[in-house]
């Protein structure tokens, strides 16, 4: 059995200068409800052997449950009461945000999350999706328990949903369902992201033998009518042995061993990174080819073989995203969350057919012009990719360009 | 003792290939999907002297393809059925994989095998890879914490060959020659030193038939017996070590465990871990994160392996405090040995375990994986056999196995920040 509980409440609404806010809530949850302190909760989950995550995203919340099916009448009422009656202690909250605040400190050993940190910064600002759902170490050290506390009655929320994948039992859905209905609170929407500023560049020197470098590109909402071809767009780009980042940086020039790009929907803009870590001295002309890319992209269609590679990986995802329950669930659950319909990836798979390399090449205009790139490794090796990235931006937005 | 329910898979099919390569195939019948693995034992284990690193290196070089399969084409064939592919080398084995749609499991069951048993291993893709593993061992050299247990199983392991990276070292990655790797390969993929397994929506009967007439079936025997390999003995003593761009102290902890074949035992030790770190209500996560806050995580973990399992603890804290969680850690290992656990918590544990292997089994790739490795390592049995070892276990039996997880036996890295 795999469940989720989806609430309304991203890390896009920590409000300002409350970054963490909505993962700190998040981790709350975990540490105590109703009758049980944090330890007996702990305990009782452990005891019927199940797993328990509670995590902010950029839009939502979500608390993820696996645990075997016959335990599901058990498991899943204690699953609503986690939010109906959270009951975190002070010192349980605090001991959580300690915990958060040490992750952070951790994740700045590795230049992937660095560069990561960075480039979010670069596209969205302080604002929403700018940080990490974690925040960052001054917001966190400013929030206190009773911040958290007084966001507890936001959880019992009008548009808080619950997917489960299990064997159905009519009188179990109907009493969480009745449940559910009695959520009242009206969730204040989320602020839309700052507008992107004007500089696209950081560079965080550190002494590795790597540089890391990431460009990044403030692209759709999820529910856009180009979302499709975007996603077509990354597939080709980044998506496994086949695709074209990988042929050229790696397997042509040899430069990369780990390269790629992800496309993380999201309610408003979605970030849309392509990543390479190479050799110090290689940075440069990795970034001239991930840019020759970029500019090809705009310049020209996909060859028709690529574009049906691209359209086969889509629809081989779509199979393999549905193995298992607690993929299952995590699909409907994206489709709920974001208020599309049911059947989205089904509808996608027959879209996908009218889809032409023109059309592409007019996606990648519309959202592919305003590139950042954010870099983390030696200051000589940033320098000069900061050279290059420079000479190549004057040049592709110039009026002549392209 | 309590009878596990069953995870509702049909008993893997096992036979052999006319030239004695084994196989494992599961059909899972509601399955959208199926996977191929090719397993084979020559993971960083068997390199000779000059060879470290190689095992990886050829799983590269694999992917170069050969004159009827040149570069790309296995990846653009299986990627445009929709199919993943990839690989990966331990330190007893490598295997490859495809996961299709199971309409295209056709296709897999040709291109795998002309992949994987005909690398040409030519001069200039040899070059060119070598670049590409050069940055892998870069990219892992920049992450502190995995130089940090690459020194622990460089202390703890000595000469043995798990005390080696998996990736090798530069100097000699630099030195090796194509044919090198030839021999290499020659030498090691042999008909009784692999495997295949295959899982998900498939027919049976169909499926032989394909892997008969592939070029599996062409892989030949075994030139001789390979020497065997010394055992694994830990090297006990207590190590400290600094590195720079570290934000968090570390404290590791390894101990040597049964090997891989002593199934029984390594289950009793798979039980003591999760009593001791699995979970809030485990014992070090309770006193050491939920009661003392001194550590942001500390976790165990068991890896089976064949010539000596090993058990490694990580405990992730400030600097300032990895003195008083050694010690603390220290305290409660031999606390186990007087206490051993209680009727609860060993009832917990086999739930989580249990449950664990339920939801690992879920996915189909996991399961051909599960059949893989057991298959080349001649172990295969019934998916629920690992359920009914935990299940049988009672709490004084395990106090003998409490002592191989003395303090004193462990090999200690104590990792400060520069």
């Amino acid at each position: 059995m795999a469940a989720r509980l989806v609430l309304p409440l991203g890390s896009a609404a920590d409000p300002p200068g409350q970054a963490g806010l909505h993962q700190l809530l998040a981790g709350s949850l975990t540490r105590g409800c109703g009758s049980h302190d944090a330890r007996s909760f702990a305990e009782w989950i452990e005891n019927q052997g199940a797993s328990l995550r509670c995590e902010a995203g950029d839009d939502h919340l979500q608390i993820m449950l696996k645990g075997v099916g016959s335990d599901r009448h058990v498991l899943l009422p204690q699953l609503l009461e986690m939010v109906e009656q959270p009951a975190a202690s002070d010192d349980q909250i605090e001991l959580e945000r300690d915990l958060n605040l040490q992750t952070l400190q951790r994740l700045e050993e590795d230049p992937f999350s660095r560069a990561q940190d960075r480039l979010r910064q670069l596209m969205f600002g302080d604002g929403p999706y700018g940080h990490d759902p974690l925040g960052t170490t001054a917001s966190l050290q400013r929030l206190s328990s009773q911040d958290i506390v007084n966001e507890r009655p936001r959880l019992a929320n009008r548009q808080a949903f619950l997917v489960v994948s299990a064997a159905h039992d009519q009188a179990l859905a109907d009493g969480l369902e009745q449940r559910l209905q009695r959520f009242a609170h009206d969730s204040v929407k989320a602020p839309q992201p700052l507008a992107q500023g004007d500089c696209g560049w950081s560079a965080d020197p550190l002494d590795t033998e790597q540089t890391v470098l990431m460009l990044g590109f403030r692209s759709l909402p999820v529910q856009h009518a180009d979302a499709l071809g975007l996603r077509l767009l990354q597939v080709h780009l980044g998506l496994g042995m086949s695709c074209r980042l990988f042929l050229r940086l790696r397997e042509e020039l040899g430069l990369v061993y780990d390269v790629g790009a992800e496309l993380a929907m999201r309610r408003f803009d979605s970030p849309f990174i392509w990543h390479l870590s190479t050799s110090a001295d290689q940075a440069s002309s990795a970034l001239e080819a991930l840019l020759d890319e970029w500019q090809r992209l705009l310049d020209e269609p996909l060859a028709t073989s690529q574009l049906e590679l691209a359209k086969a990986k889509l629809r081989g995802q779509e199979a393999m995203g549905r193995q298992t329950g607690a993929q299952r669930a995590e699909r409907q659950a994206f489709c709920q969350a974001y208020g599309l319909p049911s059947d989205f990836h089904a509808q996608a798979m027959k879209q996908l057919d009218s889809i032409s390399a023109m059309q592409l090449q007019q996606v990648a205009h519309r959202w592919l012009q305003q590139p950042c790139l954010s870099g983390s490794g030696p200051a000589a090796s940033l320098h000069r990719v900061e050279q290059r990235w420079q000479q190549r931006l004057s040049r592709c937005l110039s009026p002549a360009g392209h | 003792m309590e009878q596990p329910a069953g995870l509702g898979y049909s008993t893997p099919h096992t036979t052999a290939l006319s030239n004695g390569l084994p196989l494992s195939l599961l059909p899972v019948p509601d399955s959208p999907v199926a996977c191929l693995q090719f397993w084979c034992s020559a993971g960083s284990a068997v390199e000779q002297a000059q060879e470290h690193g190689m095992a990886h290196f050829l799983e590269h070089m694999v992917f170069k393809g050969n004159e009827k399969l040149p570069a790309g084409a296995f990846d653009w064939q299986v990627e445009a059925s929709g199919g993943i592919s990839n690989a990966a080398t331990g330190f007893d084995d490598v295997h490859y994989h495809v996961l299709m749609p199971k309409e295209a499991l056709p296709l897999a069951c040709e291109l795998l095998p002309r992949l994987v048993l005909q690398p040409e291993i030519r001069a200039e893709d040899f070059v060119l890879e070598r670049q590409v593993v050069l940055e892998e061992l870069a990219q892992s050299e920049d992450q502190p914490e995995e130089q940090a247990f690459q020194q622990l199983l460089a202390l703890a392991c000595g000469e043995h060959a798990y005390g080696r990276p998996i990736l090798g070292v530069r100097e000699q990655l630099l030195q090796q020659t194509p044919q090198q790797m030839l021999a290499f390969q020659q030498r090691h993929y042999r008909a009784q030193t692999c495997a295949v397994s295959l899982s998900g929506g498939f027919d049976l009967g169909h499926v032989q038939q394909l892997l008969e007439a592939s070029p599996f079936a062409e892989l030949p025997g075994t030139t001789g017996i390979d020497p065997q390999q010394p055992g694994l003995k830990v090297q006990p003593g207590v190590h400290a070590l600094e590195l720079p761009r570290l934000e968090s102290a570390r404290l590791l902890m390894l101990w040597s465990a049964p090997p891989a074949k002593e199934m029984l035992a390594l289950s009793g030790t798979d039980l003591l871990t999760t009593v001791l770190a699995e979970g809030r209500s485990s014992r070090l996560v309770r006193c050491l994160r939920e009661e003392k806050q001194v550590v942001e995580s500390i976790d165990m973990d068991v890896h089976a392996l064949e010539q000596g399992s090993l058990v490694i603890l990580e405990a992730i804290c400030p600097s300032d405090r990895l003195g008083e969680v050694h010690q603390n850690v220290c305290a409660i290992l031999r606390q186990l040995q007087q206490q051993v656990p209680s009727a609860t918590e060993l009832k917990r544990a086999k739930r989580l375990l249990d449950h664990g292997h339920r939801f690992a089994m879920e996915g189909i790739g996991s399961l051909a994986q599960h059949l893989g490795q057991a298959t080349l390592m001649k172990r295969l049995e019934p998916l629920e056999e690992p359920l009914s070892r935990w299940h049988q276990w009672q709490a004084e039996d395990l106090q003998q196995l409490s002592r191989d997880l003395d303090p004193d036996l462990a090999c200690t890295l104590l990792v400060r920040p520069k």
